[in-house]
């Protein structure tokens, strides 16, 4: 039933033809800035969450990288949501650029470290043709953003760490990823589902049939 | 830098999630309409980008200092109010020393080696590194605050649609949904202290501080879609997302909107090019 209330909603000429999969309607490109908007915040909180325990962190700093998945986040709640193409790189970028109009410590490279995490994810989900969204793609994709963190991160800012210590830092960035990222956002998509919130969204549609 | 741990200036929120009070200014209030103020949001960026560049390609101190001066330099024809810059900013020099203590116990060792636990240790060597990292991080991050500080969303997203021409719909959607962060902050904060009300004890331990830092995303989630939802109804009823629009407020470049960049190129070819020529560069792909 909200499924015909979202399709006639989408669609403002009825003569125009079934919109293509993969084209954005308006809800898509508004509740995927809104989520967007809505992680730049909990990066910001992420960040204050810890600081009671940012000391052993900054002690060593190749343990830091467990800690940053959730700046991966974006990426894979978006596209696990939207399900277009460009939806991961999207939220990842507007996430980005949102903590660094809050926040003020983060300058413009963090839309550089946006894009990357966005892209890490965005592969994934190109690579099975924007078809699948499920835990295994979800973790995949968390997977493939904090490698891309984790490395990116190893050219621009670790790059004078011993070898030793950014592999370990890309590893511990990609597990990081893959669990509170990939893991993280199929879950979150998962509770969001089950509260009807995304009635006007396939991924809502699907979760309500199985 | 997104892993450098951000540290709120403003006091902790009786839900101790650190969130200051909605509607609290994050950023720092601009005092006086300089001519930083007045650049062209697009043109500021660029700027920006440059520094950013620049800065980023090499681990030096020389390049890192020259734009560090300069930008230091450039703090007081910001406009913005020193008092609560200095006062809201004090994490950032903080972070930048945490990042280049890292980069000085994780860098092999050169020079004479002062602290020799193994893999780890310090050396002068390694110790100039960090120092070379820490002004590297300042820079980026007082780039950051010049820009974003002095430059109003809103005039931003005019000028990236209308002059970079990107996407409108896209822009002026998360311009819309920008404009929502002081609600999202009061969700977070209504939120956790129902959480408590409930009688939820607040999170300890790390797997206690992600299972309830997920839980209350999952329902601040829910918050935001359905009003994106119903955004997206109210503006797609007015119009938007159709074939024609039309601006109101055209974004234009003015004479003006050239003096930064030709302060800022300049600055940039004489960072890059005085840590060339003095042997220091350091290029980070090699």
């Amino acid at each position: 039933m909200s499924s015909h209330a979202a399709r006639a909603q989408s669609q403002p000429e009825p003569t125009a033809p079934q919109p293509g999969r993969f084209r954005w309607r308006v809800v898509d490109i508004v509740v995927a800035s809104v989520v967007a908007v809505a992680t730049g915040v909990l990066f910001w909180i992420w960040s204050s969450s810890w600081s009671a325990m940012s000391v052993p962190f900054a002690a060593f700093p190749p343990a830091a990288g467990l800690l940053t998945g959730v700046w991966c986040l974006a990426g894979p709640l978006g596209a696990l949501i939207i399900r277009k193409p460009g939806a991961a790189l999207y939220c990842e970028l507007l996430a980005a650029t949102v903590s660094a109009l809050i926040g003020t410590q983060w300058g413009p490279q963090v839309l550089i470290s946006g894009f990357i995490q966005g892209l890490g994810a965005e592969l994934v989900f190109l690579l099975f043709f924007y078809r699948r969204f499920g835990i295994g793609v979800a973790i995949l994709a968390g997977l493939g953003a904090g490698l891309f963190l984790g490395v990116s991160e190893n050219i621009m800012y670790n790059v004078e760490w011993a070898f030793t210590w950014q592999a370990v830092y890309t590893v511990t960035a990609s597990v990081s990823g893959a669990l509170l990222a990939g893991l993280g956002a199929w879950l979150l998509v998962r509770a969001l589902a089950a509260s009807g919130a995304l009635s006007a969204f396939a991924a809502g549609r699907s979760a309500r049939e199985v | 830098m997104s892993a450098t741990t951000m540290v709120e200036g403003t006091t902790a929120a009786p839900s101790g999630a650190g969130v200051p009070a909605p509607g609290t200014d994050l950023l720092v209030p601009v005092r006086r309409r300089t001519l930083m103020v007045r650049t062209h949001p697009v043109v500021k960026l660029g700027c920006a980008f440059a520094v950013t560049l620049t800065v980023l390609l090499s681990v030096d101190m020389i390049s890192a200092g020259v734009l560090l001066v300069a930008l230091l330099l450039a703090l007081p024809f910001s406009g913005l109010d020193m008092r609560v810059l200095l006062r809201r900013l004090w994490p950032i020099p903080v972070a930048c020393v945490l990042s280049g203590y890292g980069t000085a116990l994780l860098a092999p060792a050169s020079g004479t080696v002062l602290v020799d636990w193994g893999p780890l240790g310090f050396s002068t060597g390694s110790i100039l590194t960090g120092v070379a990292i820490a002004m590297r991080g300042m820079v980026l991050a007082l780039a950051g605050v010049l820009v974003f500080a002095t430059t109003d969303p809103t005039d931003l997203a005019d000028g990236l649609a209308q002059r970079l021409r990107l996407s409108p719909r896209f822009v002026l959607s998360a311009l819309a949904a920008f404009r929502l962060v002081g609600l999202v902050i009061a969700d977070w904060r209504a939120l956790s202290m129902a959480r408590r009300a409930r009688g939820v004890e607040r999170a300890r331990g790390p797997v206690g501080i992600v299972a309830g830092f997920f839980a209350l995303a999952a329902a601040l989630l829910v918050q935001s879609i359905r009003r994106g939802t119903r955004l997206a109804a109210a503006m797609e009823a007015r119009g938007f997302g159709g074939k024609h629009r039309s601006w109101a407020r055209p974004s234009l470049l003015r004479p003006r909107d050239a003096v930064m960049p030709a302060l800022t190129v300049p600055l940039c070819a004489l960072a890059a090019g005085l840590a060339v020529s003095l042997g220091t560069w350091n290029f980070i792909f090699l």
